[in-house]
C-alpha cells in the first residue's frame, strides 16, 4: 500500500489539490479572497501545480527532464507566491497596533535576511543525492525554501506570544497550516538530501510529506469555513464577566495605591 | 551530516513550538469565561523614585564611589523588578483587551483596541528597559531612564479604567479622574 503510484499514493497527491480548489471556490464565494488574497493565490497556484505534476506524471510523452523542468518552474511560482503570503500573515497580525508594526517589520526584515545567509550556506554545503542536476537543484531549493519559510513563521509566532497577541481565527489557521507543512517537509528534505536512503525508504518520507501536507489543508479548512464557537451567554446572576472583575481588581489595587 | 541534524533538529524544536502554541490557544479559548490572569499591583511613586536621575545625583555626591555602585546595583535591581511586573500586567491587560475587541459594543471594542496598543508598546519598552538595566548594572556609573515605562504604565491605567467604564457603567471608576 505504501508504495508509489499506489491508489493512496495517488489520492495523498491528487486529493489535497482538489480539497485546495474547493477552498479557492469556497473563500470567493464567502468573499474570503478580499481578506486574503495571497492565500487564495497560494491555494490555486499550488493546486494547479500539483495537479499538473500528477497529469504529466501520468502521460507516456512527457520525458523525466521534462517533469522535472515543470517540477522547477512550479517550485519557483510556489515560493513566491508563499513569501507574499507570509507578509500578508504578518501584516494581519502586526499591523493593527501601530506600537509593533515598525518594531516588528525592522525584526523581520533581520530575520529574513539571516535566514537567507543560513539556507544560501546549507544549500552550499548540501550533498548531492542525485547524480542529474537538475533534481539536486531542485532538492536544494526546496530545502532552501522550507529553510527560510519555517524561520519566518516561526519568528511571527514567537512575536505574537511574546506580545500576547492573538491573531484572527482564520490568519491562526493559515499560519499553523503553512507552518506545519514547512516543518515537517524541512525535516524530511534534511534526512532525504543526507542520509543516502533506498527508494523503498525514499517513498515512505514522500507518504510523511504528503499526508501532512493533506492535514494541513483540513486545517485550513476547518479554520477559515468552520465559524467560532460563539461565547457563552453572561449568567446574569453569577456577577460581573472575569474580565470586568479583573478590571475592578485593577483599579482596586491602583486606588489603594493612590492613597496610601 | 551535521547540517543535517541540525536541520531536523530545527524542525522538530520548531514544529513543537508551533503545536504547542496552538493548544495553548484552543485552551485559552475554551476557558475563555474564566480569569485572563492577575494583575500585581505597582507602586508607582516608589517605581518613580528609583528612576529619577535626581536621586542618584543626590546619592553619587553623597556616598563614597564603591558604596554608590552597590546602592546603585540594588536600586537597578528593584527597578527590574518593577518593569518585569509592569511586563507582565501589560500582558495581562493585553490579553483582556483583545477579548473585550469581539464586543458588539463599537466604543468598546475601540477601547480595547487601544488598550492593547498601548499594552505591546509598554511591554515593548519593558524589554527595552531591562535590556538597559542590565547594562547599567554593568557600568553602575551610567545614567539610566526608564521614564517611557512609567508614561507607558501610567497610560495603560487609563486605558485599562477607560474599557472597564464602557464595559460596566455601574462600575464607579473614580481613579480615573487622579491621573
Amino acid at each position: 500500500m505504501l508504495q508509489a503510484h499506489s491508489l493512496l499514493w495517488y489520492y495523498l497527491w491528487v486529493g489535497p489539490s482538489v480539497l485546495l480548489l474547493v477552498l479557492s471556490f469556497l473563500m470567493w464565494r464567502r468573499g474570503l479572497h478580499v481578506t486574503y488574497p495571497f492565500f487564495l493565490a497560494f491555494a490555486l497556484t499550488s493546486a494547479v501545480e500539483q495537479l499538473t505534476l500528477c497529469i504529466a506524471d501520468l502521460i507516456p510523452s512527457v520525458t523525466a527532464e521534462a517533469w522535472w523542468k515543470i517540477f522547477w518552474v512550479g517550485l519557483l511560482i510556489e515560493a513566491l507566491v508563499k513569501f507574499a503570503l507570509i507578509g500578508e500573515i504578518f501584516a494581519h497580525v502586526f499591523n493593527t497596533y501601530a506600537s509593533l508594526a515598525n518594531l516588528g517589520k525592522i525584526l523581520i526584515r533581520g530575520v529574513g535576511t539571516a535566514l537567507v545567509i543560513a539556507a544560501a550556506f546549507a544549500a552550499a554545503y548540501a550533498p548531492k543525492d542525485s547524480p542529474y542536476g537538475l533534481i539536486n537543484g531542485a532538492h536544494v531549493l526546496q530545502q532552501t525554501v522550507f529553510l527560510i519559510e519555517t524561520g519566518l513563521l516561526v519568528f511571527i509566532f514567537l512575536f505574537a506570544t511574546y506580545f500576547h497577541i492573538k491573531p484572527s481565527r482564520p490568519v491562526f489557521g493559515i499560519a499553523l497550516g503553512l507552518a506545519i507543512s514547512a516543518c515537517v517537509h524541512l525535516g524530511t528534505w534534511a534526512i532525504l538530501a543526507n542520509a543516502s536512503l533506498p527508494a523503498s525508504k525514499r517513498i515512505l518520507f514522500d507518504f510523511v510529506n504528503m499526508a501532512t501536507y493533506h492535514v494541513c489543508v483540513l486545517i485550513w479548512y476547518y479554520y477559515l469555513l468552520v465559524p467560532p464557537r460563539g461565547p457563552k451567554p453572561p449568567d446574569q446572576s453569577a456577577g460581573p464577566p472575569a474580565q470586568l472583575v479583573d478590571l475592578e481588581v485593577w483599579n482596586q489595587e491602583l486606588e489603594r495605591l493612590l492613597h496610601r | 551530516m551535521t547540517l543535517a541534524i541540525i536541520l531536523i533538529i530545527a524542525a522538530v524544536v520548531s514544529l513543537a513550538f508551533i503545536l504547542g502554541i496552538a493548544a495553548s490557544r484552543s485552551l485559552q479559548i475554551s476557558h475563555r469565561d474564566g480569569r485572563s490572569g492577575q494583575i500585581e499591583p505597582i507602586d508607582v511613586e516608589a517605581f518613580r523614585n528609583l528612576t529619577d536621575p535626581a536621586e542618584d545625583d543626590y546619592l553619587r555626591t553623597r556616598l563614597p564611589a564603591s558604596e554608590f555602585r552597590t546602592v546603585r546595583r540594588e536600586r537597578l535591581h528593584a527597578m527590574a523588578a518593577y518593569v518585569r511586573t509592569a511586563g507582565r500586567n501589560a500582558a495581562v491587560l493585553a490579553r483582556i483587551g483583545q477579548n473585550a475587541m469581539t464586543t458588539g459594543d463599537e466604543r468598546a471594542a475601540e477601547a480595547a483596541r487601544q488598550l492593547v496598543d498601548d499594552a505591546v508598546l509598554l511591554r515593548k519598552n519593558a524589554a527595552f528597559a531591562l535590556f538597559r538595566i542590565w547594562i547599567a548594572l554593568a557600568w553602575p556609573n551610567s545614567s539610566f531612564a526608564a521614564a517611557p515605562v512609567l508614561r507607558g504604565y501610567e497610560r495603560l491605567s487609563g486605558r485599562a479604567m477607560l474599557l472597564g467604564r464602557l464595559q460596566n457603567p455601574a462600575t464607579p471608576v473614580r481613579i480615573s479622574a487622579t491621573w
